[in-house]
């Protein structure tokens, strides 16, 4: 087939499909309702949240996730670029944060109970909620990634899983009754840590092209 | 043809102009040729040119990829980059790339391209036989869409649904490069 001809059929091909970003809204966005659903209706909100949600130390249990989730959104989406160079330099800043609240975290619990507040009392009940809830986000993000055109692949699906466990965590923290960031900042990181790896090693399977 | 043809005719191209497309797709060939002929050498002027189909499909395949406000080349250059890489590497052999432009890359021999590459007709035996029926008939006997569809007693929508599926099939089995 001579390369006149291929084009020729290309040519006749229907015309492009919409960006990454509008197949990413379509998937993300029930994925992510199935998943606050779930929620709901399998674990439930935990007693007084809109009260607890207005001390800082509780709020950001909830911030810092959405944080999350949105930076890598964003890095995600420019990952599906061929042309883009993606660095994960910002999640430094996440990483900052998140040791600053540990740090406030230590220095308002006695010493005697750190061991306590870092165990909590829901620490695997969080480690396998969080992943549970992450596991539909992260489909449809790679599903939507998959139209993308990532040269680093296992970068791209790190970034799924990141934004699949942050966004999972967001939700998890509606329920989760912790709030000791020593608790927090080292589950609901592993928890997204274990959906980040998920992606990190699904990636190079499915983005492939 | 400058940059900015080459963005105007892709934007048009994927706002439906099927024609503005054809052109495009002539248009950035002899760049993609050039890189390709520029590592690729020792493979001969057909292994040259069933790369640089391969790199046109995915193109094809990856178009609503490129974002129109954001410079054409740099785009066109990473994809071209990643699949010819990924095709040296798919026939055993390592090709380095600089990350980047086409930069200082001559297009390769103007003028009508008279190669025939070898791997596309075996690909396309690889699909099912109505799939490579059309493909066959609106590539290389340049039917219509409109009369392929007559032909095969299918509606044009339909065509082109098989068309298109063929397509990704095509890419995926160069992907695996299956001798």
């Amino acid at each position: 087939m001579k390369t006149d001809q291929l084009i020729a059929a290309l040519a006749a091909d229907a015309p492009a499909r919409a960006p990454v970003a509008a197949g990413l809204a379509r998937w993300l966005a029930p994925a992510l309702a199935l998943a606050g659903a779930a929620l709901l209706a399998l674990w439930g909100l935990r007693p007084g949240l809109a009260g607890a949600m207005m001390q800082p130390l509780v709020a950001a249990k909830l911030a810092l996730p959405l944080a999350l989730a949105g930076t890598v959104l964003a890095l995600a989406l420019r990952s599906a670029r061929p042309e883009a160079r993606v660095t994960l330099a910002p999640l430094a800043l996440l990483a900052v944060a998140a040791l600053a609240l540990l740090g406030i975290g230590l220095a308002l619990t006695p010493p005697a109970d750190w061991a306590r507040a870092w165990a909590g009392d829901t620490a695997l009940a969080c480690l396998i909620s969080i992943p549970a809830l992450a596991a539909l986000p992260l489909a449809a993000s790679l599903l939507a990634l998959r139209r993308g055109a990532s040269t680093d692949p296992a970068r791209s699906g790190l970034l799924a899983g990141l934004l699949a466990g942050a966004a999972a965590t967001a939700l998890y923290a509606l329920h989760c009754p912790e709030d000791s960031p020593l608790f927090y900042v080292c589950w609901y990181g592993l928890g997204i840590v274990i959906a980040g790896t998920a992606g990190r090693l699904l990636g190079p399977r499915l983005l492939r092209w | 043809m400058t940059e900015a043809e080459w963005a105007a005719l892709l934007r048009a191209a994927n706002a439906g102009d099927a024609r503005a497309y054809g052109r495009f797709l002539h248009a950035v060939t002899p760049m993609l040729r050039g890189l390709v002929r520029a590592r690729g050498g020792s493979l001969g002027p057909e292994g040259c040119e069933d790369i640089v189909q391969e790199v046109l499909l995915a193109i094809h395949l990856k178009r609503h990829t490129w974002r129109e406000d954001a410079p054409l080349r740099p785009w066109l250059y990473a994809i071209a980059r990643h699949k010819v890489i990924d095709a040296f590497r798919a026939r055993g052999r390592r090709v380095d790339l600089p990350i980047g432009d086409f930069a200082e890359l001559l297009p390769a021999d103007p003028g009508p391209d008279p190669t025939e590459a070898s791997d596309a007709l075996r690909m396309i035996a690889r699909l099912d036989p109505r799939s490579a029926e059309i493909v066959r008939a609106i590539g290389i006997e340049g039917e219509e869409i409109a009369e392929t569809g007559r032909r095969l007693k299918m509606t044009e929508g339909a065509v082109r649904v098989v068309l298109h599926r063929a397509f990704k099939r095509l890419a995926a089995l160069r992907e695996r490069h299956i001798e």
